[in-house]
């Protein structure tokens, strides 16, 4: 359904708007687990919360603490948090071509660190019904509240860590996955969905064989393939 | 020093080169978007590659978790995942918050079984 927007402060409210839908939760209910499995290491919250703040990536946060308890060296949890990083180079690569020339300056280095798995998800979803001249504001809308929420949402699931059962800090830590999971569903070009079978199935054995590089390996092998098969045959029998 | 953990420094040092790597692949990004245009055949495959790693990581996180999650059995995550795109898909504009609950609620009664 196209987004009509009469001012960027209305497409800003909008993307506000959608977060508080589902996504400021989704990755509300993340920090939380994520600061409640924290509290189990001997970290200090502080750590935890700036890494929610400045990492502001679930699946890197987790790496790095999994590999703080395990006492790895600094080399080898920087060079891991920045492997299962890799995917914001091409997330960005995908989201930022689609906003308008005008918007296409410096600041997008400063807006690029709201950009998250929940943010890129929605954004890839809707931008293709908004006006290219609020897209920008549309994903600052939903990714500001989404990234003041993770430092505060990090510190609570620590404090409560001892007090909620583990039952419900499990069906928290399970809503990431599930949320990009659904997300999967509204996927359109065939290329991309054929990725997204492919990128699932291989991803698995990837990860069995070098849990660090298992990302980038997962997704050029799987992306390539899907896009040759796209374009080979999908697109020929669908002109 | 092994067990970093134990060592506040190695702890921040840890914390800021993890930042910086991070930031430097969404910064990489931001440049190289400066040169791709949407209608490109490299953004097609950069999409596809984007939406393969993404893919891998969310199954991976359902499969194969760390922590609280791996006592959940197998089967019941997969079970509950079916469950949950079922109702997402069960009308053609979606349901998403209906479908994040019943995986949520799933979870929870699962453990009571």
């Amino acid at each position: 359904m196209p987004h009509h927007y009469k001012n960027p402060n209305e497409a800003f409210w909008s993307g506000f708007k959608q977060a508080l839908g589902a996504p400021l939760w989704v990755l509300f209910a993340g920090m939380i687990g994520f600061g409640a499995m924290g509290h189990t290491s001997e970290i200090s919250p502080w750590v935890l919360g700036l890494s929610s703040l400045l990492i502001f990536a679930l699946p890197g946060q987790v790496v790095m603490l999994e590999m703080l308890i395990n006492g790895s060296s600094y080399f080898a949890i920087a060079l891991a948090v920045t492997l299962t990083s890799s995917r914001f180079i091409t997330m960005t690569v995908t989201l930022f071509p689609q906003l308008a020339a005008s918007d296409k300056n410096k600041k997008l280095y400063a807006h690029v660190h709201l950009l998250a798995m929940t943010a890129w998800a929605v954004s890839m979803r809707d931008f293709p019904s908004i006006d290219p001249k609020y897209r920008l504001r549309y994903f600052l809308g939903l990714g500001l509240p989404c990234w003041l929420i993770a430092m505060p949402a990090t510190l609570i699931g620590y404090a409560l860590a001892g007090v909620v059962p583990p039952t419900i800090t499990l069906a928290l830590v399970f809503i990431n996955p599930l949320f990009f999971l659904l997300t999967f569903t509204d996927v359109k070009p065939w290329a991309n969905r054929i990725a997204i079978v492919l990128g699932g199935c291989l991803g698995p054995l990837f990860y069995l064989l070098d849990k660090d590089t298992s990302l980038l390996v997962t997704g050029l092998v799987a992306g390539t393939c899907a896009y040759v098969i796209d374009r080979q045959f999908v697109r020929k029998a669908m002109p | 020093m092994t067990n970093l953990a134990g060592s506040e420094l190695g702890l921040w040092i840890a914390l800021i080169t993890a930042c910086i790597g991070t930031y430097l692949c969404r910064a990489i990004g931001v440049k190289l978007a400066g040169h791709i245009s949407q209608e490109s055949e490299i953004f097609s495959w950069l999409s596809a590659v984007t939406y393969a790693m993404v893919a891998a990581l969310t199954i991976r996180l359902i499969l194969m978790p760390v922590g609280l999650l791996e006592t959940v059995p197998l089967f019941v995550r997969i079970l509950i995942c079916i469950l949950s795109v079922l109702v997402m898909v069960s009308k053609p504009t979606r349901r998403l918050v209906p479908a994040l609950l019943t995986g949520t609620i799933g979870l929870i009664i699962s453990r009571f079984l």
